[in-house]
């Protein structure tokens, strides 16, 4: 009954005129995002975080989010028009996507995305309502050594998850944490490794990095080969043929299963279920190797299953302020820049931003649907902008997200710097994510283990003897783990 | 690329082992718990014995971490990454000084053109679009501070 009343409270929150704009602008710009090669959703977002600072809370995290999974759809039109993921999750849609573009078929292959987007999303909003509150009441029990626990699991999953060798991706979580360890002591205010300079007394920038690595590391990595061959195709046929319906049916549904639950792991990021998605339908296919030539299942699956875990990677970030990929580390930021916390108090202290948030995520994928139908040809009109134009453009956006946070050109410098690092750490294949979720859960973690340790007096055993803590440090130890117990089992076959 | 991940993970052993120096201007123990060098310390001495674990790995291993392909750019592509990065330092040194609108108009021009681009009244138009256009937007309508320069530019 609690939980009804919630969501009608999400839902007048979420029809007020306003903020029904603000998450028609959010869909529009993330779509845009989407489609835009160069620009992923991290980056994105972070740029457009300047315009909501004049917002109320609940309108920009309305639009913040908005944008979030308006990116999600809009990455699947250069997919199938240029074979060039619009983002990481897309990548996957490529195979099938790009082969039906070929054929002459892209506006199927859109529309299907369109139609599983908007089922995975809507299914996943629902699945949210429905778990994120009694998620978010069992953490409310949760004390330091706990917290603590929870952000080791988080960033194990994203560092077991990432890279090609777990060392490297371990290293670029560490690499976040000692970014993180720049400015204010979180325990007792005291500055720390500012190198004598007054911008870094606030920490290094969330944002700037986020920017650099992802924005302008990526921009540098587009310079390389930076001319896109989009397909000439006539995109008046949207829907499917209709012995198509029955078979993307199914990919959509399973798709949408998997999506959701991959979701809820923090750090699993949204290209495993995807790919996961899409293995899947092949194996339950009669026709497995049609699979790559261009069938309209190997485009449904991945697409819903990619909405569908951007919608149910809000359970973690809601529930326990733990932020899944670092799209939603920066959604995390942006609530924190707006006076809000998330995780299990948010759903005590502000429900009005939670459940506003969670209802005009259904609003914004009936927008997204409504939107990318009909508007498919102007965004595959887009990604004709020659290039010349469109990276200047983006950067001139980057520029002005990282300046305006603190007025600093200090910030845009800093953005600079990890633009290049970003492309260094792109090119030798280390995972970028581990290091922008560890910026922004060092703070926190920190505290965590250093009040958990004033609670025994230094007894660091403290971990491991409250239950919870220590089933959640179980779990990241077996997740960093297996890699070399895997490793070793597979040198004593062989010996 | 192995070379380039022996040099990676040095330049990690010589930045952790810089902070674990700089760890010990902190106190690692006060009157209420651990202190502000605790946590740093502990940090810097894991990810040196990591970055030393993966240059092992990479220079003794028998299974390589990394794929085949080289990380080098070619040349055509090095030099529009050299453009951009020119572009971008040279509107960072001018942007307190000459403010948002001249320095991205000079940002804008510059780019387009040194990228290729021969079309002068579009590169022109895409510049005052991006640097005047967009400074009106976020500065009067969504109130974003953005540098004014010298000349209140």
């Amino acid at each position: 009954m609690e939980a009804f009343q919630y969501w009608i409270q999400g839902f007048s929150v979420a029809t007020l005129p306003i903020n029904l704009l603000y998450a028609f602008i959010g869909c529009i710009l993330g779509t845009l995002i989407g489609v835009l090669p160069g620009l992923g959703p991290a980056a994105g977002t972070a740029i457009l975080i300047p315009i909501t600072f004049n917002l109320d809370p609940i309108g920009a995290i309305i639009m913040l989010a908005a944008i979030y999974y308006g990116a999600m759809y809009g990455g699947t039109i250069t997919s199938v028009l240029v074979n060039v993921p619009g983002e990481a999750a897309s990548v996957i849609t490529c195979l099938d996507g790009y082969q039906m573009a070929k054929q002459g078929r892209a506006g199927p292959a859109l529309g299907i995305a369109a139609i599983g987007s908007f089922i995975g999303g809507t299914f996943a909003t629902f699945a949210l309502m429905v778990v994120s509150l009694p998620l978010a009441s069992f953490a409310l029990r949760f004390g330091p050594p706990e917290v603590f626990a929870l952000l080791v699991v988080g960033l194990s999953l994203v560092t077991g998850l990432s890279g090609r060798s777990v060392l490297a991706a371990l290293l670029m979580t560490l690499f976040g944490l000692m970014l993180a360890m720049v400015g204010m002591d979180p325990v007792r205010g005291a500055p720390r490794f500012t190198l004598g300079l007054p911008p870094l007394y606030d920490g290094v920038g969330f944002i700037p990095v986020v920017m650099g690595l992802f924005g302008v590391g990526e921009i540098l990595l587009s310079m390389e080969a930076p001319v896109l061959n989009v397909i000439k195709t006539k995109l008046t046929d949207l829907l499917p043929k209709r012995k198509e319906w029955k078979v993307a049916s199914g990919a959509i549904g399973r798709g949408t299963f998997i999506g959701f639950f991959l979701g809820l792991i923090p750090g699993i990021g949204a290209i495993i279920p995807t790919f996961l998605a899409y293995v899947v339908e092949k194996k339950v296919s009669k026709h497995p190797e049609k699979f790559g030539t261009g069938i309209i299942e190997g485009v449904a699956s991945p697409e819903t299953a990619n909405n569908s875990y951007a919608n149910g990677a809000m359970v973690p970030l809601l529930s326990l302020g733990i932020p899944g990929s670092p799209t939603l580390a920066v959604l995390m930021g942006a609530f924190i820049i707006h006076g809000l916390t998330p995780g299990p108090f948010l759903f005590k202290e502000r429900p009005d931003v939670v459940w506003g948030l969670i209802a005009s995520m259904y609003l914004g994928n009936v927008m997204l649907l409504i939107l990318n139908l009909p508007l498919v040809g102007f965004w595959a009109k887009l990604l004709e902008l020659r290039h010349q134009y469109l990276y200047p453009g983006i950067l001139l956006f980057c520029i002005i997200g990282a300046y305006s946070l603190n007025q600093s050109v200090f910030d845009v410098g800093l953005m600079v710097l990890f633009g290049v690092l970003g492309y260094i750490f792109r090119k030798v294949d280390w995972p970028l994510a581990p290091t922008i979720l560890a910026l922004i859960l060092g703070p926190m973690m920190e505290r965590a283990l250093r009040t958990s340790l004033e609670m025994s007096a230094g007894d660091i055993t403290i971990l491991v003897t409250r239950p919870i803590s220590a089933i959640l440090l179980i779990i990241a130890a077996v997740v960093l783990l297996s890699p070399a117990v895997r490793l070793l089992a597979q040198k004593a076959g062989k010996d | 690329m192995k070379r380039t991940w022996q040099v990676a993970c040095i330049l990690f052993l010589a930045g952790a082992v810089v902070m674990l120096i700089s760890s010990f201007e902190y106190p690692y123990k006060d009157r209420l718990g651990p202190g502000p060098g605790f946590f740093p310390f502990w940090l810097s001495l894991i990810v040196v014995g990591l970055s030393i674990a993966l240059l092992f790995q990479i220079t003794r291993g028998q299974k390589a971490p990394y794929g085949s392909e080289s990380p080098y750019p070619n040349r055509q592509g090095a030099g529009r990454i050299l453009i951009v990065l020119v572009a971008l330092v040279g509107s960072l040194a001018m942007l307190d000084y000459l403010g948002f609108r001249i320095s991205l108009l000079l940002f804008l021009l510059f780019l387009p053109i040194a990228l290729g681009i021969r079309q002068w009244w579009v590169v022109s138009l895409f510049a005052l679009a991006g640097s005047f256009g967009i400074f009106h937007v976020f500065y009067h309508w969504l109130k974003v501070p953005l540098p004014m320069g010298f000349f209140g530019l």
